[in-house]
């Protein structure tokens, strides 16, 4: 079953790498937040209350839920709906993406060791790369955003390869820090189309020297 | 015991951001450097120095040593601030100190804190704070500084975080408390601890302003008012530097240990590159005090590389430098008060409009650039004798052209602004000496450590240094 998942997790980052809608976008985060639920929630050795109850805050309530939610928002209140066409290709994007997916494997085959699940380990060493890709191929400042969410999506992944189990307290703070981040993400991203109107990265460019 | 001090810290914020006259601000400010000061008094005669706060927290050296500094510096920081700002609308006062106010806090948790991750949650938290104090002037430039700020902050923190979570694996421990993983860490997978290392290096350069992320600080100190610019470029940089301390210190025991020195080397050279070619770039006065800040937290990076009295000469030169930058900084304010901008080749004259400023910036030029009797005279010599010693005679070289052509910049930017001709419009009415003495006195604080170090402060380095 987590095998389904996994891979199923796998398609949702190639298509990220095809995809050209925002609306599209919003969708896979989402459904990589429900990929998370199952995976995390196949993995919890015991039926710990507490633990399933932040397991289900973290990926279902936050992931699959507020994130879309503030992506949404964002992309109604600027009223941008697809990636520009200054950025790369959908086919070169595809195929740096397929490149990431056998760059992962490889070095996973070579690296992992016992201490790591090297499924998981080779599945967020992608996410990670297909977030920076996205970052750094696509030109619109939103899509940006969306990048920064998969490499999250790609640091939770690794933290279950790994399978540490921090205090509660400080996954709460550690979840608490990041959706912070993103609703101020967020609320940048508006207030910058609606003063600057520049929702390509190539307008940025007031502070240099 | 940090805890109450914390939700102390925390109401007076909040309470802040409701207050409805500057006057409310103000004393709320006092409230909250006072409970600083009663803190520290804590600490140091109340016998909670080198003892354990909760599971999170220890009030160790370096922790203690940097708290000094950052209560020191946000004593002038306020103060400044609330002269700076006082034509503001209430609105924005407050929340400027409010943010600032939890700015402080969270850059004190970083450094009290005895867990990777609790460190690591405090340094999303100073973006978090940080991105709101840069947004204050609410103009096109500060939104888009803001904006990168966050977005790089975000990214850069979390990849520190994968690399913390390799450092788990490596270590096959859950336990993220410093002292526990220094134990078990050396048998840890080598691979994966360098992977980790450079990961969280990465994260957390964006905070120290080294090199690769130093373009973050650099707008960050661009867009924020310049008061809070100095508390970014020192109390900010400093938690950047003890976060990646901590991390440089577990590693000593491990067989990745000359790996690992050699990459702060590396950043440390390409930091002062970066800083020293941009100092030569830049039109804007706030935008070369910063990258003067990535040139000298390349210097304590290279000290941390070399190992030996380098790791000493990198700590004494961070401390010495938060007093240094922080007087720039607020020197600097006074300037755009006085000419409403800090265009390098508009503004000048100023030895002549605001002499007690001039002589504060040119006494500031001297001992930022390291001539006697500064403090970093003593850590630079301390770090060349270093290299001279373990006959890397390139890097003596290099170092030495380099801050060659730091000399030559500063010098240039700094007697332009005192002698040339000014051309841009002028706002005398704005002259406050006050300010200009005050912010002379953390210069002549540093002055005095490059001629006398106490021997408390020489035995909280040693400390830290055999931590």
């Amino acid at each position: 079953m987590v095998l389904t998942l996994i891979i199923l997790y796998v398609i949702t980052l190639i298509y990220l790498s095809t995809v050209e809608r925002f609306r599209n976008y919003a969708s896979i985060i989402a459904w990589q937040g429900w990929i998370l639920l199952g995976i995390a929630l196949l993995q919890l050795h015991t039926l710990n209350w507490v633990e399933l109850g932040f397991v289900i805050l973290e990926t279902l309530i936050f992931k699959a839920l507020v994130v879309p939610a503030i992506l949404m928002n964002v992309i109604k209140k600027t009223n941008i709906n697809r990636v520009s066409t200054s950025g790369t290709s959908q086919f070169n994007s595809q195929m740096l993406s397929i490149a990431a997916l056998i760059v992962s494997a490889i070095t996973t085959y070579y690296v992992a060791d016992s201490s790591v699940h090297m499924l998981f380990f080779g599945v967020a060493l992608y996410a990670l790369l297909s977030g920076l890709i996205l970052i750094v191929l696509r030109s619109r400042i939103f899509t940006h955003v969306v990048g920064f969410l998969v490499i999250e999506n790609g640091v939770f992944l690794f933290s279950m390869a790994i399978g540490v189990e921090m205090p509660i307290l400080i996954n709460m703070a550690i979840m608490l820090d990041i959706l912070i981040s993103i609703l101020m993400l967020g609320m940048f991203l508006t207030k910058v189309d609606d003063k600057i109107h520049a929702d390509d990265s190539d307008s940025l460019t007031r502070v240099k020297d | 015991m940090i805890y109450f001090y914390f939700l102390l810290w925390l109401a007076i914020a909040a309470t802040t951001l409701a207050a409805r006259s500057r006057r409310v601000v103000h004393i709320l400010c006092g409230c909250y450097l006072t409970i600083h000061a009663v803190f520290i008094e804590q600490l140091l005669f109340g016998g909670e120095y080198l003892t354990t706060s909760g599971i999170f927290f220890t009030f160790d050296e370096a922790g203690t040593l940097f708290y000094i500094l950052l209560a020191i510096v946000a004593l002038f920081v306020f103060w400044h601030s609330e002269e700076y700002l006082k034509d503001d609308a209430i609105e924005h006062y407050r929340l400027y100190f409010s943010l600032l106010m939890l700015l402080t806090t969270a850059i004190t948790g970083v450094y009290f804190a005895n867990n990777i991750a609790i460190t690591w949650i405090l340094l999303e938290a100073t973006t978090l704070c940080g991105a709101g104090i840069l947004y204050y002037r609410r103009s096109k430039p500060t939104l888009e500084a803001t904006w990168k700020y966050l977005f790089v902050c975000s990214t850069g923190i979390a990849i520190a975080y994968l690399g913390i979570l390799l450092l788990c694996a490596a270590a096959e421990n859950s336990s993220l408390n410093y002292t526990e993983l220094q134990g078990i860490i050396a048998q840890g997978n080598p691979l994966y601890l360098k992977v980790a290392f450079i990961l969280i290096l990465t994260g957390y350069s964006c905070k120290m302003e080294i090199f690769p992320l130093y373009t973050i600080g650099v707008d960050a100190n661009f867009a924020a008012p310049a008061p809070a610019s100095a508390m970014i470029s020192t109390g900010l940089v400093n938690a950047g530097f003890l976060a990646i301390f901590r991390i440089y210190r577990l590693f000593a025991d491990t067989p990745v240990f000359g790996w690992v020195q050699n990459v702060m080397l590396l950043t440390g050279i390409l930091s002062l590159i970066v800083g020293a070619l941009f100092l030569r770039r830049t039109n804007n006065y706030k935008r070369f005090l910063s990258y003067s800040t990535v040139e000298n937290m390349g210097i304590a990076a290279i000290g941390l590389g070399i190992g030996g009295t380098g790791v000493w000469a990198a700590v004494f030169h961070v401390v010495c430098h938060s007093l240094i930058k922080s007087s720039l900084f607020l020197q600097i304010g006074i300037v755009r008060h006085i000419y409403n901008g800090y265009r390098i080749n508009r503004i000048g004259d100023y030895i002549n409009i605001n002499k007690v400023g001039a002589i504060g910036l040119l006494v500031g030029m001297v001992v930022i650039l390291a001539f006697p009797p500064s403090p970093l005279f003593i850590s630079e010599l301390m770090i060349l004798s270093e290299t001279i010693t373990a006959g890397d005679w390139w890097l003596t070289a290099l170092m030495m052209l380099l801050m060659c052509i730091v000399i030559y910049s500063v010098c240039h930017r700094v007697i332009k602004l005192c002698y040339q001709p000014n051309q841009d419009e002028l706002h005398i009415s704005n002259i406050n000496r006050r300010l200009s003495y005050s912010a002379l006195i953390l210069m002549l604080g540093a002055i005095v450590i490059g001629l006398w170090q106490p021997e408390p402060l020489k035995a909280i380095i040693d400390s830290i240094v055999n931590m």
